[in-house]
C-alpha cells in the first residue's frame, strides 16, 4: 500500500513513517504542509494520505480542507485524518464528501501499532475507520428517546463497533462472540433503526453513520 | 464606667478643640498668605507636622478613652524635591481626613462638651441643694426653693440629669468610636463606612430630639415668645441634610451623581436657613432672593461642570473596576491551569517514565514482566493525552478557532449530559475575543444547568446583531443561583472585561436564564 503523510512536527512525521514503513507500508512522501499535500497527492497518486488536521501556517484546520479538497480532485484516493481532539462535526464534513475510504482517529490511537496499521490497511482499502469518541459523540446526539434505546446493550456495543468501521471479523474477536452471532445482531439492529442491509461493509457504515447524524 | 470615660473624652474636646481651632485658623491663615511664595512649602509642612501631632493625641484619646481602633499622625513626609514636597503634603488623604476629624470635634464636640457639662452641673447643683438651700436663691418663676422639703423635691431631679448626662455621653460616644476610625487612621478607614454614618444618622436624630424636647420643657416653665421655633427648624434641617447626604452615599447607582445631589442638598438647606431667618426677623422686603440666587448659580455652575467631566470619569471608574477583574479572571485561570498541569500530565509521566526505567532493566531477565510493564505504559500515555486535550480545549477549544462559536457550541452541547438545544443566527463571525466569551459564558451555563440545577433540557441561543453578539443559556432546573459564587463572577469580569453586560435571571424552581451581550463592532 502506498502512503503519503502530512503532519508537521518532524518527530511525529519521522516516527509515522518508520512504523509504517517497519509494517509494509511503502511511504512515498512525508510532507510538513497542506499544499506540499495537494501537490504530493497529485503527483504520486498513492492509495492512501495520512493527515494532521492542525497544519502551517495558521495551524488551523488547513490539513481537514485540504483533505476535502483532495476528496474532490483525487477522490479515489483514502483519506486517514489524525489529530489531537475530535470534533464529530469534521467527521461529518469528511464523512459527507464521499469518495473513497476515510478514516478520522485521535493521534494516541498510532501507539496501539497494531489496531492504528489495521485501520490504516482498512481505509486505504475503501473502508472506514472513526474513532470510538467520535462515535460516542454521535450517540450522544440521539440521547432521548428514539430507537436507539430500543437497543440492547449488546447491540449497542455492535452499533458502536460497526460505526467505528470495524469488520464483522473484527466486531466478533472483540466482543468475544461467533460471526453468526454478530450477523444476528447486525439484522436486528438494521430492523430496529429501519435500515436498508447492505451485504458491503463500508457502505453498511455510512447508512449508520448517516443515521446517527441526523 | 464606659459613661464616665465617654463623658471624660467627649470633655476633652473643650480643651483639643481649641487647640484645634487655633492650629487650624493659623495654618490656613498662614498657608493662605504664603501661597504665592516659595515660603507656603515650609509653612504647609509645618502645618501638616501640627495637624498630625494634634490627630495623635486625639487617636490617643480616642483609643483610650472610647475603645477606637485609632492610630493617626504617623505620617512620614513625602516626595523628593522642594515644590513636590509641599505637593505631597496637599494630596496627603490622611491630612485631609485628619483635618476633618478636627474640624467635627471643634464645630460638634465642642457645643456638646459645654451643654454636656452645664447639664451635669445643674444636676449635681440639684442634688446638692438640701444642703446649701438657705444661703442660695433659687426659683423657677414664682415657684422658690425655700425650704428643705422644696429643695429635696429637686434631688430627683438633678438624679434624672446625671443619670441622663451619663446616657446621651455614653450613645455619643459609642457613635463618635466610628468616626475617629474611619477619620483617624493613615491607612485609610478601619470602619465599615456606611454602618458608621448609619450610627452616626442615629445619634445625630437622637440629639435633634433631645434638643427640641429640652428646648420645649424649657420654654413651657420659662415661658416667653415661641423661641424654640429656631432650634426645632434648625435642628431638623441639619438632620435633614445629614440623613440626604446619607442616602445620596447610599446609593451605588448615583456614583457619578454623588456630588451634585449632596450640593443640592446644602443648598436647599441654605435657602430654607436663609428663608428661616427672614420670617423670624418679622418678614418684610424678600432679601433672602439675593444669597438663594448666588446658591443657585453656583449650583448650576457645579451641574455644567459635572455634565462635561461626569461621563468621562464614569468610564474611567468602569475601565478601571473591568480590567482589574479581567487581570485577576487570567490570574485565576492561569493558577489553574498550572496546578492542572502540575498535579495531572506531569505527575503523570513521571510514573510513565518509572514504568519505562522498570522495563528496561527486566528486559533480558523478564520479557513477560517488561511486557506487561510497556503495555501499561502505554495505556497511562493514553490518560495523560486525554488529560492534556482536556485542559488545552479548557483553555481555548481548537474548533472555536476553526469553525466559530455556532459549531463550538454544539460540540459542547454532544458532550453535555443534559439535552441542549442550538439555535444559533450569527451570519458573520464576531472578534475572537468575543467569540471566547461567549463560548465561555454558554460552557459554563451549560456546566451550571446540569450540576448544580438539576436541569432536563437547556437552551442555548446565540443572536448577531448589527453590533452586539447575544449569548442566552436557560434551563428549566431549580433556580436561585449564587449570584456571587466563583464561576458566576469570573464570567461577569470575562463579560465586563469586553464591555458586555451579564444578566442572570434565577427566580427560585422556575429555571435560570443567562443572558451576556457582548459589542462587537461588525
Amino acid at each position: 500500500v502506498r502512503v503519503l503523510i502530512a503532519e508537521d512536527l518532524a518527530l511525529l512525521r519521522d516516527g509515522l513513517t518508520r512504523l509504517l514503513r517497519d509494517n509494509g507500508f511503502d511511504v512515498v512522501d512525508a510532507v510538513d504542509n497542506a499544499d506540499a499535500l495537494v501537490h504530493a497527492a497529485k503527483a504520486e497518486r498513492p492509495d492512501i494520505a495520512i493527515v494532521d488536521i492542525r497544519l502551517p501556517p495558521s495551524f488551523r484546520d488547513e490539513g481537514l480542507r485540504a483533505a476535502l479538497e483532495l476528496r474532490e480532485t483525487v477522490p479515489e484516493m483514502a483519506i486517514l485524518v489524525v489529530s489531537q481532539y475530535v470534533e464529530h462535526a469534521y467527521a461529518t464534513e469528511l464523512l459527507a464528501a464521499g469518495g473513497g475510504g476515510v478514516g478520522y482517529l485521535l493521534k494516541d490511537r498510532i501507539m496501539n501499532v497494531d489496531e492504528f496499521v489495521d485501520a490504516v490497511r482498512r481505509v486505504g482499502e475503501g473502508g472506514t475507520a472513526l474513532d470510538p469518541e467520535v462515535v460516542a459523540q454521535l450517540f450522544s446526539q440521539h440521547r432521548t428517546k428514539g430507537p436507539l434505546e430500543r437497543l440492547t446493550p449488546r447491540e449497542r456495543e455492535v452499533l458502536e463497533l460497526m460505526a467505528e468501521g470495524r469488520s464483522n471479523a473484527a466486531i466478533a474477536s472483540a466482543l468475544f462472540l461467533s460471526l453468526g452471532a454478530v450477523e444476528k445482531n447486525i439484522a436486528s439492529i438494521f430492523t430496529k433503526l429501519g435500515l436498508q442491509q447492505t451485504p458491503e461493509d463500508h457502505r453498511r457504515v455510512l447508512a449508520v453513520l448517516t443515521y446517527l447524524q441526523q | 464606667m464606659r459613661a464616665l470615660r465617654g463623658l471624660l473624652f467627649l470633655a476633652s474636646a473643650l480643651f483639643t478643640g481649641s487647640i484645634a481651632f487655633a492650629v487650624l485658623l493659623v495654618g490656613w491663615l498662614t498657608v493662605g498668605l504664603l501661597a504665592i511664595t516659595p515660603l507656603a512649602v515650609p509653612a504647609a509642612i509645618l502645618f501638616r507636622a501640627a495637624v498630625g501631632a494634634l490627630a495623635r493625641l486625639e487617636s490617643a484619646l480616642a483609643r483610650s478613652l472610647i475603645g477606637a481602633r485609632a492610630d493617626g499622625g504617623r505620617y512620614t513626609s513625602g516626595g523628593s524635591g522642594y515644590w513636590r514636597r509641599g505637593l505631597a503634603v496637599a494630596i496627603d488623604r490622611a491630612f485631609w481626613r485628619e483635618q476633618a476629624y478636627l474640624l467635627v470635634r471643634l464645630f460638634v464636640g465642642w457645643p456638646l462638651a459645654v451643654a454636656l457639662i452645664s447639664v451635669l452641673g445643674s444636676s449635681l447643683w440639684f442634688v446638692a441643694l438640701p444642703i446649701y438651700y438657705r444661703w442660695v436663691d433659687f426659683h423657677i418663676g414664682s415657684w422658690q426653693a425655700d425650704s428643705l422639703q422644696r429643695a429635696v423635691l429637686l434631688v430627683p431631679v438633678g438624679v434624672i440629669g446625671v443619670a441622663l448626662t451619663f446616657a446621651v455621653a455614653r450613645g455619643i460616644a459609642r457613635g463618635w468610636r466610628g468616626l475617629a476610625e474611619s477619620l483617624l487612621n493613615d491607612d485609610g478607614p478601619r470602619q465599615d463606612l456606611r454602618l458608621m454614618h448609619s450610627r452616626i444618622l442615629r445619634v445625630h436624630a437622637f440629639l435633634t430630639a433631645l434638643a427640641i424636647t429640652v428646648s420645649l420643657i424649657v420654654w413651657a416653665l420659662v415661658g416667653g415668645y415661641f423661641w424654640p421655633g429656631w432650634v426645632i427648624i434648625g435642628t431638623l434641617l441639619a438632620l435633614v441634610l445629614h440623613g440626604w447626604i446619607y442616602y445620596v452615599l447610599s446609593r451605588d447607582d448615583w456614583r457619578g451623581h454623588r456630588a451634585i445631589a449632596m450640593h443640592a442638598g446644602i443648598t436647599t438647606a441654605l435657602a430654607a436657613t436663609v428663608v428661616q431667618i427672614w420670617a423670624f426677623a418679622g418678614g418684610g422686603n424678600f432679601w433672602p432672593i439675593w444669597p438663594i440666587l448666588a446658591f443657585a448659580i453656583l449650583l448650576g455652575a457645579h451641574a455644567l461642570y459635572e455634565r462635561r467631566r461626569g461621563p468621562l470619569e464614569q468610564r474611567i471608574r468602569v475601565l478601571e473596576t473591568t480590567r482589574a477583574g479581567a487581570v485577576d479572571v487570567q490570574e485565576t485561570e492561569l493558577r489553574r491551569i498550572e496546578r492542572d498541569l502540575h498535579d495531572g500530565a506531569q505527575a503523570r509521566l513521571v510514573a510513565l517514565g518509572m514504568n519505562l526505567g522498570m522495563a528496561e532493566q527486566k528486559l533480558d531477565a523478564d520479557p513477560e514482566a517488561a511486557r506487561e510493564l510497556v503495555a501499561e505504559t502505554r495505556v497511562g500515555i493514553e490518560e495523560a493525552l486525554r488529560e492534556l486535550r482536556d485542559l488545552a480545549r479548557g483553555i481555548h477549544p481548537p474548533v472555536l478557532t476553526d469553525r466559530g462559536l455556532e459549531a463550538a457550541i454544539s460540540s459542547l452541547a454532544h458532550t453535555s449530559a443534559v439535552p441542549v438545544f442550538v439555535s444559533a443566527d450569527v451570519p458573520t463571525r464576531p472578534p475572537a475575543a468575543v467569540e471566547t466569551a461567549a463560548y465561555f459564558v454558554a460552557a459554563e451555563a451549560m456546566t451550571n444547568a446540569a450540576k448544580h440545577a438539576g436541569a432536563t433540557r437547556i437552551e442555548v441561543r446565540l443572536v448577531r446583531e448589527p453590533s452586539l453578539l447575544v449569548v442566552e443559556v436557560s434551563d428549566n432546573g431549580r433556580g436561585g443561583a449564587d449570584l456571587s459564587g466563583s464561576g458566576l463572577v469570573g464570567l461577569r469580569r470575562r463579560v465586563e472585561a469586553l464591555d458586555g453586560t451579564l444578566t442572570v435571571t434565577s427566580p427560585s424552581g422556575r429555571g435560570t436564564t443567562l443572558r451576556a451581550e457582548l459589542p462587537c463592532e461588525s
